[in-house]
């Protein structure tokens, strides 16, 4: 499965009442995401990569790209692909 | 600093008031939580106070606030480490603990500080707090202001809450917190099992249950009665405004913890203590839930089913509450401030919740038919929102 699927699918898994999610969704006005709601996808996303992830590096993302792009600025999936 | 600057800033945002020419806030109560109530100098039907048992106004429990004033006064002037430590204060603290069934309690000005209070002395940057989603601002304010990390569970799933504590390793604690009844929603926590997974993994549960005091369990006593939970080792919160019908909050656990929070709870130390005319309401009111708690608790039961049938009837999308609380499904913020005008301009005080209070678009109109209500009060209450429902 590709990276950014993944990590689709581990952001519907704890937003499970919203529509559906892709790579242009806005987390405000598309996916209603508060403050809370952000925190779990930030640990959802921990827990499917094995990462851990400041609440801070996070603060600015807009979209479900921001998201991608984040996490693979840190090194977190060299080439594309997530750590064994 | 500019002043100008400083004040410009503090603007709140009014705007939804303003298209929608009605704001549900700061509305001036001009009586008593009685049969009716005068708001605005209008007479009202209150669906909006949590005054469940329709003991905020008994005359027992004025009477016996009024005599603690007689012998001590309005106040203290001290906060409980001083001088508001009276034999009222020790008293209520030994009665609320054998009321809840557990080893010791400290009472706090209100709930929202026993909350806020409580985790900055219990956890720090090397600890987790795991928490319900929909738990109340003052839990949320309480954990974030700990540095400790923290990963809330989608609401009473508790497959994803094992899920969280299975991948829970390397932290110092792990707290588990949640609400008895949540008070937008009226679901109930599976707080039984939730004890058994903090047990299994090593967590510390903490339960505030403050809408679950006075309301849950076969005598009132709560979650730990309700569910049956003999032996709990963690953390109780509730708060003493709602069932209880006065002011304040309270902690109790084990003796080690509340010992340690007497000195180092800086919400209680630095605190008013509560004043002698709470202290004894609160004491009236456990004593009359104790002689009188199942037939007030058929009441309550009994004028919620009407409410709730009367939305059902009128069309409302209602959640299906196990607590006695009617909470209406309105979605936007919009939606939820016109169905609660409409009931206002009808005659019935209600309870809007708009984000933050609620998930974005996840907007409520809470119901709560206390016992204080008239049959004839409801039964106006039931026509006119079976009217709002059709029209």
């Amino acid at each position: 499965m590709k990276m950014e699927d993944r990590i689709i699918m581990t952001i519907q898994s704890v937003l499970d009442k919203r529509p559906v999610i892709t790579l242009d969704s806005h987390l405000l006005e598309d996916l209603r995401v508060d403050s809370l709601d952000k925190l779990m996808i930030l640990s959802a996303l921990e827990d499917e990569f094995a990462i851990t992830i400041s609440e801070d590096d996070f603060a600015d993302v807009v979209t479900i790209k921001d998201i991608v792009m984040k996490l693979k600025g840190r090194g977190f999936f060299a080439g594309g692909t997530a750590p064994i | 600093m500019d002043l100008r600057d400083f004040y410009s800033r503090l603007s709140v945002d009014e705007s939804l008031a303003e298209v929608m020419g009605y704001n549900p806030y700061y509305q001036k109560i001009d009586s008593g939580l009685n049969a009716r109530i005068l708001v605005n100098g209008h007479e009202m039907i209150d669906l909006a106070s949590n005054n469940y048992l329709g003991l905020a106004a008994d005359n027992r429990v004025k009477q016996a606030a009024m005599e603690a004033i007689k012998k001590y006064g309005v106040s203290l002037c001290g906060t409980p480490i001083a001088t508001g430590y009276i034999d009222l204060f020790q008293r209520l603290e030994k009665k609320l603990s054998h009321f809840v069934g557990l080893e010791e309690t400290i009472i706090l000005p209100s709930c929202y500080q026993a909350n806020n209070g409580l985790f900055n002395c219990i956890a720090g940057p090397k600890d987790l707090i795991i928490v319900d989603r929909l738990v109340h601002s003052s839990l949320i304010e309480g954990i974030k202001s700990t540095g400790s990390k923290i990963r809330p569970f989608l609401h009473n799933n508790l497959e994803h809450l094992e899920g969280i504590l299975q991948r829970s390793i390397g932290y110092r604690q792990v707290f588990v917190v949640t609400e008895s009844v949540f008070s937008t929603e009226g679901s109930i926590a599976p707080f039984k099992e939730i004890v058994q997974l903090c047990e299994k993994y090593e967590a510390m549960p903490i339960i505030d249950d403050s809408h679950g005091i006075g309301v849950l369990g076969k005598s009132g006593r709560g979650i730990l009665e309700e569910q049956r939970i003999a032996g709990y080792r963690g953390i109780y919160t509730a708060s003493l405004g709602k069932a209880i019908a006065n002011s304040g909050g309270m902690i109790s656990g084990e003796k080690k913890l509340i010992n340690y929070l007497k000195y180092y709870c800086s919400h209680l130390v630095y605190s008013t203590a509560l004043t002698p005319a709470v202290l004894a309401g609160i004491s009236e009111v456990l004593d009359i839930i104790h002689s009188e708690f199942s037939e007030i608790k058929e009441k309550l039961i009994n004028k919620q089913r009407q409410i709730y049938k009367a939305l059902l009837e009128g069309g409302f999308k209602v959640v299906s509450s196990e607590a006695p609380i009617n909470s209406i499904q309105t979605g936007s913020k919009e939606a939820t401030f016109i169905l609660n005008r409409k009931l206002y301009e009808k005659g019935i005080l209600s309870t809007p919740f708009i984000e933050p209070a609620v998930p974005i678009n996840e907007g409520r109109v809470r119901l709560i038919a206390s016992v204080s209500l008239s049959q004839d009060t409801v039964d106006e209450a039931v026509a006119i929102i079976k009217r709002i429902g059709h029209s």
